[in-house]
């Protein structure tokens, strides 16, 4: 089959290359690609079709059509005719049961033709309703492309690369390297990116292959080479992506066979491969001319030339046996051939322009769509504009389907003429809903193939111009691109405190919270709650968020955004603060801290942070008060040391006095912790005496170490993030965001002493005068169970018709209270003690009680102590 | 009034500051095993000035323009103090020393696979592998990077993967 060496073959006849097909060894030889081999070893069905499962050959060899697509090494729709060979590479064909010479779910063409018309499962698949996802499945396995292995890990790398360029070219035909060339040549930085093999150029950086996904805003063109991604900053983009080969319109033009012109060049010049014995040309432009020339060089026999131009030809029919062309009718007469040369002209291929903001309009006198009106940094040069290509109408000729067979407008969907006639009966009168209705154009080419055609037959039907009929939308991307390279590589932001890794080393199990990794627990959360009771207990709290307030409006500031008092506190007091939007709406909530008479120390919860401290700057923008606002969070650690012998541990840590006179509760002070320059919160989340320390995060290993140490014989233990959920459930303490959403108010939720209604105002003051004014629709409550087992968080709320009120926020069982405690949302009337309402529960329904109390300590006697 | 010392690493006890037993880099763990090339430049002086910084001017210092009111003030870690007493006087100065982690890599073609930043115009404040960082060029194939140090295991990870990349 091999031809003896050609003028400019692709081939190194000296370097043989193996890989497997279906499980046999083929041999080929570098500079192959993988579908020059197999056909070159006598294989001419590549692939099975999307729906009826015909069979499928090489049609374009120019990496545009479906016909050649197979999984190689794993990765599904390689298509193979652009493909370079590789040692040891295994090849699999796709969408077919049995083999390409032998798919039983070819049967669908003999039989389901009538059955299956364009859009069929919208109308004969709609009953029964339930069983659409059977209807669905089988729809998935039978008709489709390649498949991916859900289970699969990463088979390759790919990386993502961000790159400059002052000229980037697309295109490496010879429009392209001649502009790429002249850019050069006046000192500009040159890239040049080409889908295929491109020669250096001087002062031209060459990437190839490069396939440009698509244009956007800012010269942003991604390029996929492969295993990188290139992300193109471009300030001057050329575009040369040049002209594709039409095809033509007819009963069995897409038999094994039926091949583009430009596949002959390729098999014959590049591969030194003889395509066939017989073959037949019918051509709409000289290109079909060019490729009879070639196939005669080769020695191929030349049954025929039928140029449309020229001739009236009324009829073409494509015959075959099994799918491989046999003959060719024209106008009646039968000729024996196993190659058809068909040429319908070239369209420009002006996606990527379109893309970037180009017109497109219909040239009448060629047949073909030319952009225009180009972005001011987008340049096109060479065919894709337009030039060079002839006029390749064949409006006094043959002009499409006709005679018994499909004919196939779209290769990549199997839509056939009839397919769209149908459509358009059915209404789906403009292209883009005739595109949405068939898949016309949706298809792995992307419209390169059957664009052209599709607007040529709507026209014809409807009895109009193309111009009128328009053009469907250019969509990135421009081919086809991995999922594995548009995914990068598998890294995930994550925050870790200072002592994540000391949290790893004793056993923690860790969790997400927002982009944090937090310890859940340390093995035992029941055990870890128990001891911050018994005895201290230490919790790495380094994930709330710190923000610093600091100026002479400061105390003015943090009046105006909060519903509670700050300009009156001392130095080196604390108060709890709720942070409402203008809605009235929690959004947040923490502690602050008066270090000085300007200065003010703040803490968010840990997902929160970064939307406070933009809630923050957003108003001092707007206020323009004197006021700086610095974020701290990762510049410090925290430990939150709790249990009643937190003092003791504290007295050993620092020479601070820690006695309860001197630092009480919801005091601060600043000082050395284990050497350490530190601000000391005496706060209780978790309900019993606490200290929580801030210091410089780099010393937070250290300082956890220093505090495990000092206390072993306290029977200190760490605790994680579910045992802190117990403690603080225990005290009632809310928790933003899981116990509110966004309608909770701070008078629903139960704290309505928060609110300084005597303030001239604060964000959110009208909302909340509202809610009073109102009543309260729903409360905030605590509520025990009598059963052991606790109620999911999300479950109803019931009252006795069994009618769904409310919902709980939290529910934990309390080791401490040896039964299950919790938050709901009720109605005003149940917000009392002792009311008494069910919630669901796998199914059924627990009874459970209000509390408006704490349950644990309930008056903050060990809190204050 | 207070200095907010407990942001300040450095005013630690002395047997403390900087000292491998008490003072760890959150890059520590991620480059122990680090390729020629990648060092950990996190033990750094970092003040962040707000002011007008036209009139900034103290020997020894590496001043990082953030906007035409801030910036990153850059110097010897044990100068910190110094540093940061001279710039009171006439700024606001914010420590963040423990806040940031400093990343020191080589090769251009690395920091394209991390960052969209254009490298001719450094240094500038860009998203760097997803997080906001501090990029500088110190002349040829050399950039320092500094970041919030809670991302410093994850970024230094990134960038491991990254050189190993290029070397596949």
């Amino acid at each position: 089959m091999r031809l003896p060496p050609q003028t400019d073959e692709r081939i190194n006849r000296s370097e043989e290359v193996v890989f497997s097909f279906h499980g046999k060894s083929v041999r080929a030889f570098a500079g192959d690609t993988f579908g020059s081999a197999l056909y070159a070893n006598g294989q001419r069905i590549f692939s099975r079709s999307f729906k009826y499962h015909r069979p499928r050959g090489l049609l374009c060899c120019s990496g545009n059509c479906p016909n050649c697509m197979m999984t190689v090494d794993g990765v599904p729709n390689v298509r193979i005719c652009a493909e370079p060979v590789r040692q040891g590479a295994r090849l699999v064909p796709q969408n077919v049961w049995g083999s390409l010479e032998h798919d039983a779910l070819a049967v669908t063409d003999k039989l389901g033709g009538p059955f299956t018309p364009v859009g069929f499962y919208y109308r004969t698949m709609i009953r029964p309703r339930w069983a659409w996802p059977l209807y669905e499945k089988f729809l998935r396995n039978v008709a489709g492309l390649g498949s991916l292995d859900k289970h699969a890990g990463r088979t390759q790398r790919y990386d993502a690369e961000h790159r400059r360029a002052e000229v980037l070219v697309i295109g490496g035909g010879r429009a392209g390297r001649q502009a790429a060339a002249e850019h050069a040549a006046t000192g500009k930085q040159v890239v040049l990116v080409d889908e295929g093999f491109a020669a250096p150029i001087d002062g031209v950086e060459v990437i190839a292959p490069g396939r440009a996904l698509g244009i956007w805003e800012g010269g942003l063109v991604p390029v996929d080479s492969g295993q990188i991604l290139y992300r193109f900053r471009a300030e001057h983009i050329v575009v040369a992506t040049g002209a594709i080969e039409q095809p033509l319109v007819f009963p069995g033009n897409d038999l094994v066979g039926v091949v583009l012109p430009d596949a002959v060049h390729r098999l014959v010049d590049d591969w030194a491969i003889k395509p066939a014995e017989r073959a037949v040309v019918v051509t709409a432009d000289d290109r079909g001319r060019e490729a009879a020339a070639a196939l005669r060089r080769a020695g191929v026999e030349i049954k025929g030339v039928y140029d449309l131009r020229r001739e009236r030809v009324r009829e073409i029919v494509g015959h075959g046996r099994k799918g491989m062309l046999r003959s060719v009718e024209v106008d009646g007469r039968n000729v024996r051939c196993d190659l058809l040369v068909m040429s319908g002209g070239r369209q420009p291929a002006y996606s990527l322009l379109s893309q970037a903001g180009a017109r497109v309009e219909y040239d009448p006198e060629r047949g073909i769509f030319c952009p225009t009106d180009l972005p001011e940094n987008v340049e096109a040069v060479g065919a894709v504009t337009g030039d060079g290509i002839s006029a390749a109408v064949p409006a006094a000729s043959y002009n499409g389907a006709g005679g018994k067979g499909k004919c196939f407008v779209c290769v990549c969907e199997d839509v056939t003429d009839k397919d769209l006639k149908r459509a358009l009966g059915e209404g789906f009168d403009s292209i883009e809903l005739a595109k949405r209705y068939t898949t016309v154009t949706m298809g792995p080419c992307q419209g390169r193939l059957c664009h052209l055609p599709s607007i040529r037959l709507y026209a014809r039907e409807n009895e109009s111009a193309e111009a009128s009929i328009g053009t469907t939308t250019a969509r990135p991307p421009w081919g086809p691109v991995t999922l594995g390279l548009l995914a990068g590589r598998p890294h995930e932001p994550a925050q870790r405190t200072s002592i994540h890794h000391r949290h790893k080393e004793i056993g923690a199990r860790m969790m997400w919270t927002g982009t944090w990794r937090r310890p859940h627990s340390y093995g035992d959360p029941e055990g870890e709650a128990l001891a911050v009771h018994a005895s201290v207990g230490v919790i790495d709290v380094s994930t709330l968020g710190k923000m610093l307030v600091v100026g002479p409006d400061a105390a003015d500031f943090l009046e105006r955004l909060y519903p509670n008092r700050f300009g009156d506190m001392k130095p080196m007091r604390i108060r709890y603060g709720v942070l409402n939007s203008d809605a009235g709406r929690i959004m947040d909530d923490g502690t602050i801290a008066r270090l000085d008479g300007e200065t003010y120390y703040v803490t968010t919860t840990s997902t929160g942070a970064g939307a406070v401290l933009e809630w923050f700057e957003w108003w001092n923008a707007v206020w323009g008060m004197d006021v700086e606002i610095v974020d701290v969070t990762g510049a410090l650690a925290a430990l939150n040391v709790a249990g009643p012998r937190a003092r003791e541990l504290m007295g050993r840590l620092t020479d601070l006095d820690v006695s309860n006179e001197s630092i009480g509760y919801l005091d601060a002070r600043e000082g050395r912790i284990a050497g350490v320059p530190s601000l000391l919160l005496r706060i209780g989340f978790v309900g019993e005496l606490g200290y929580e320390l801030h210091f410089a995060s780099p010393y937070g290993e250290y300082v956890w170490d220093t505090i495990l140490d000092r206390g072993e014989d306290l029977g200190i233990r760490p605790f994680g993030l579910e045992p802190q959920r117990i403690l603080r459930l225990e005290k009632m303490h809310i928790l933003a965001g899981q116990d509110t959403d966004s309608e909770s108010n701070v008078i629903e939720a139960n704290m309505p002493w928060i609110v300084k209604w005597d303030k001239d105002d604060f964000v959110g003051k009208w909302a909340l005068d509202y809610v009073r004014s109102r009543g309260p629709r729903e409360q905030l409550v605590g509520f025990v169970t009598e059963e052991a087992r606790v109620p999911p968080e999300g479950a109803q709320v019931v009252i006795k018709e069994r009618r769904p009120v409310g919902r709980v926020t939290s529910a934990r069982w309390s080791p401490e209270l040896r039964q299950v405690i919790g938050m709901a949302w009720v109605p005003p009337e149940l917000a009392h003690d002792g009311a008494q309402f069910f919630v669901t529960i796998d199914g059924g329904f627990d009874k459970a009680y209000v509390r408006t109390r704490p349950f644990f300590d309930p008056d903050g006697n060990r809190l204050r102590s | 009034m207070t200095q907010l010392d407990f942001l300040s690493p450095d005013l630690a006890t002395p047997d403390l500051a900087a000292s491998a037993a008490a003072w760890r880099s959150p890059l520590e763990r991620a480059l122990r095993e680090a390729p020629p090339g990648v060092s950990d430049v996190s033990l750094t002086g970092k003040l962040e000035v707000r002011g007008q910084l036209d009139s900034l001017d103290v020997d020894g210092i590496e001043l990082v323009r953030i906007a035409p009111g801030r910036g990153l003030v850059l110097c010897d870690f044990t100068k910190t103090a110094a540093v940061r007493e001279g710039l009171r006087s006439e700024f606001f100065v914010i420590d963040v020393s423990a806040a940031l982690a400093g990343l020191q890599v080589q090769g251009e073609t690395l920091m394209r696979r991390l960052t969209d930043l254009d490298l001719e115009t450094l240094p500038a404040i860009g998203a760097v592998a997803h997080v906001q960082a501090y990029v500088l060029r110190d002349g040829g194939e050399t950039f320092r990077l500094f970041f919030p140090q809670e991302y410093g295991h994850y970024l230094a990870e990134v960038v491991l993967d990254a050189i190993q990349g290029l070397r596949a």
